[in-house]
Parts: C-alpha cells; structure tokens; sequence
C-alpha cells in the first residue's frame, strides 16, 4: 500500500518535468530503504519513533524528511512543535498578541493547567490572547493555543476560559491538524520540490502548511471539532473546574446574530453551536451530574 | 452593538447563575421538566424538541425554564439559547437584519466589528517579533500547578467521553472507563 504510494509519486513526479538539480527520485529511494531497515512499522503513527531531525544545513534532510511527512506520515515531536512555530508565527503575523502582559500570563497559567491534564507532557504549552476582535480560538501542533480577544471578552468566568482552551488542547493531543497535514503534504511536497522553492527546513515546513495561515481559515472536519468538544470538557473538568464552562461559551454563541461579522470564519470552520451542543449533550448525558468543579468568577481576569 | 452586547451581558449573568428574567430558548431535544436541577427529581411534565422556552436561571448543567405549559428543570445541554431552531434565524437575525447587508462573502460590520478573514490569514507573514512576545508570556507547568493550588483546584479523576451516548434515563453507575 505504502509501496504503491510511493511508485505513484515517483511517476508523478517523472511527469512534472523536473527542472533539473534535484534529484527527488534518490531522495524517495533513500528514504524508502530508510525506511525499510527501521523495518518499515506498518502503523507509522508514533511520533516518539521517527528518524533523524534535519537542520537548515542539510536540505537534502530536509527534503527526505518533508517527504517523509508524506509518504510515511511521520512526525517526530520536534516535527510537531517545528510546524507548529511555523503556524504560530505566521498566524501571528496575521494578528498580533494583546498588549498586556498580565492577561498573557493569566491565560498561561490557567491553560498549562489545563494542558497538564491532557497527558501530553512533551511539548512546551504556549498561550496568547491575539488582538482582534473576531470571535475565535486557534490551535497549532505542539502545543500552542489563542483565543482572540473578542472570544475572550465572551467569557464568565476562569472554568469557561479553561473550557475554550480545553477544546484547543484536544486538537493538539488529538493531532487534529497534523492529520489534515498529512493529507496534503505529498501533493505539497512533491510540488515544492519540482519548484525547487525548498532553500531550508523552515522552508520545506512553510510549503508544507501552505501560505501565511491558511490552515486556519481552512479548519477540521465536524468530527474533529465534536472530539475536541468532548475531551476539552473533559480537561477542564479533570483539572477542577466546572464542566460546564464550554457549554455556556457554545450557548453564547449561538445565541449571537449568526451574520455578526466576529463570528463569520467562526462558523464557517466548525459546526454550528447548537449541533455542538446536541453532540455533547449527548455524549455527556447524566455522566458530569456528580461533579462539582470551580467557575472561579472573581478571580477571572478582566481585559481592560 | 449596544444590542448585542446587552443580551451577551444577560446571558452572561444567566449561564453564572444570576437570575435574569426570561432568555429565550428552544429545546434541542424531548425531555422530562423536573421539580428540582437533578436527574433524580419528579418529573412534573413533559417537553418536546423544539419547544420554545423561556430561561430562568441556571444551576450547575441544568436550567430552569418555562414552556407554554409548564415549568421545570432540564440539563444545560438540552438547551439551545436564542429563538428558532438550530441554525434557523434566532433573535439574533432579527437584530442583525436591521444592519442590512448585501455581500455574505465579505467581512461585515454588523456588529460595528469586522472580523479575521482568509485573506489575511492567507498573507500572513511570519513574525519572529510576535512568536518571541508569546515565548515572554510563557509559564513553567511548576508555576501553572502552584497557581491552582493556591485558588483550590483540584485535580479530579474524569473518564473520557465515549463518543456518543444513546440517552437514556439516568443509570447511578454510567462512569463507566470507555
């Protein structure tokens, strides 16, 4: 299967021309037969096992490696937090952080809580409130998270903060964007090489994740912001705050003109909130009646 | 804006559990009214998916309201607030309808805000600036758990949710690991 992958992107790659200095088709053999003597695991979903990182310097590495994204779906962790960086930083480019570095903090310290009970312990968890006053949360790979400032000034209280990040740090355990990634990186890695574009690694995880942030406005599949849903409750409920602070976000939402120009890419990258709120309505059921976590009110930080 | 903001106030102070006086509803699904916020209450009528509720307060995942008919307490989640059905015009429509707008596609300023849009998302350019100033703001996990213990988090043992769960009427023991 993954054999025929990789014959199907090589005559591929035979048909694009391939304006000379490139020499793709040594890099795939070489990494196929890497490949084969790591003794070729048949599920490559674990990130802990994946071969060598590249540097700037070695952009034949890198290349291999963007390829390896592709073909083999792999992704090491400093994969993962690489990409992520990327996204973060052009997302960021898009849209600055608030100026104000208490609320930065805050927002740290109730998110690396949250993240502390999502069992992922091996990326470095990175928060920012971003100053914009569209409605909406952003997670990239390797663990960094923002909520916009508008979303923010939604919020109750500390347990609907940590329910929103909550949701954004399942689709980083869950690998959510990783996993469209995976999809799109032949055709992008195959595409940048026969451009020869790739000058470095950053450039190889910039052709990769597309222009600017795209991947962002681009969003998940219903099924991946439903999960999200439900484990972000979960995380939050875990680290001690009242389970219901997402619900009461998703309540909000829906209840907001559904032209308001704040919510527009909102709405076009996830599912409806009162869909949101059947899923997990359902998934819930009687199943929180027991628990009694904190809101945390008084203590919620207050933008401006 | 003013609008906006004012009912977002409300239903703020409703979802904290202040008592407000009727938010709008509708029911996402049939349920049981109940006598008191908990599953184990008396049943005192019944409400089908759809029905328009009025809401009167909040407590815990369940919410006070009022149909038509009757009056009782369902869970949070049967809940969708705003008027209409899911995804149909709401109150919010109506208020936003007044600021007549002709091009979907655009950002809009309905609200006197316009929002993040793909083109700007699409163009953006890395900034290293940016990604240090979050770097700044970042926290140790020591430093996030010392913070929580100091306001009374508790760490508290949550299974998974299981992807779905057929409802049914409560069971005592549905903790089940999943």
């Amino acid at each position: 299967m993954k054999l025929k992958l990789l014959v199907a992107a090589i005559s591929l790659v035979s048909f694009s021309g391939m304006a000379g200095g490139f020499d793709l088709g040594k890099i795939l053999q070489d990494q196929l037969k890497k490949s084969q003597s790591k003794s070729a695991p048949a599920q490559p979903t674990d990130s802990a096992t994946s071969p060598q990182t590249s540097t700037p310097q070695n952009d034949k590495g890198a290349e291999a490696q963007a390829l390896s994204f592709g073909l083999f779906g792999k992704y090491s962790t400093e994969d993962e937090i690489h990409i992520g960086k990327q996204i973060a930083g052009n997302l960021l480019g898009a849209v600055p952080m608030v100026r104000d570095e208490a609320l930065q903090r805050y927002v740290n310290l109730v998110g690396n809580w949250v993240a502390a009970q999502s069992g992922r312990t091996d990326i470095p968890w990175r928060f920012g409130v971003l100053d914009t006053e569209d409605i909406n949360a952003f997670a990239a790979p390797g663990g960094y998270v923002f909520v916009t400032k508008g979303l923010y000034r939604q919020l109750a209280n500390e347990a609907e903060l940590a329910g929103v990040l909550g949701h954004e740090i399942a689709h980083i355990t869950k690998k959510h964007h990783l996993k469209v990634l995976k999809k799109s990186s032949l055709i992008s890695a195959l595409g940048q090489a026969a451009s020869k574009q790739a000058k470095s690694s950053d450039q190889v995880v910039q052709n990769l994740i597309g222009n600017g942030a795209e991947i962002m406005a681009r969003g998940l599949d219903k099924d991946a912001e439903f999960e999200a849903d439900r484990e972000g409750v979960v995380f939050a409920a875990r680290a001690g705050y009242d389970p219901w602070g997402l619900p009461a976000v998703l309540q909000d939402l829906a209840a907001l003109p559904a032209k308001d120009g704040r919510t527009s890419l909102l709405f076009k990258t996830h599912p409806q909130p009162a869909d949101r709120l059947s899923k997990l309505g359902d998934a819930i059921g009687d199943r929180f009646d027991k628990l009694s976590g904190k809101e945390l009110g008084d203590r919620f930080y207050r933008i401006r | 804006m003013k609008h906006t903001s004012l009912r977002c106030m409300i239903l703020s102070m409703l979802l904290t559990g202040a008592s407000v006086h009727a938010a709008s509803g509708t029911l996402l699904r049939d349920e049981s009214l109940r006598t008191q916020a908990s599953a184990t209450a008396a049943v005192s009528a019944q409400a089908s998916k759809g029905t328009a509720v009025d809401i009167l307060t909040r407590q815990g995942g369940w919410l006070q309201v009022k149909t038509s008919k009757s009056q009782g307490w369902v869970r949070l989640l049967s809940v969708r607030t705003g008027s209409g059905g899911a995804g149909g015009a709401g109150l919010g429509d109506v208020l936003g309808a007044a600021t007549n707008q002709s091009n979907p596609s655009r950002v809009v300023a309905v609200a006197g805000v316009r929002g993040l849009n793909e083109e700007e998302l699409k163009t953006a350019k890395f900034s290293p600036e940016e990604l240090a100033r979050l770097e700044s703001s970042a926290v140790t996990r020591e430093q996030a758990s010392a913070n929580a213990n100091r306001v009374g988090l508790v760490v508290t043992n949550v299974p998974s949710l299981p992807k779905s769960q057929t409802r049914t009427e409560p069971t005592k023991s549905s903790w089940g690991d999943n």
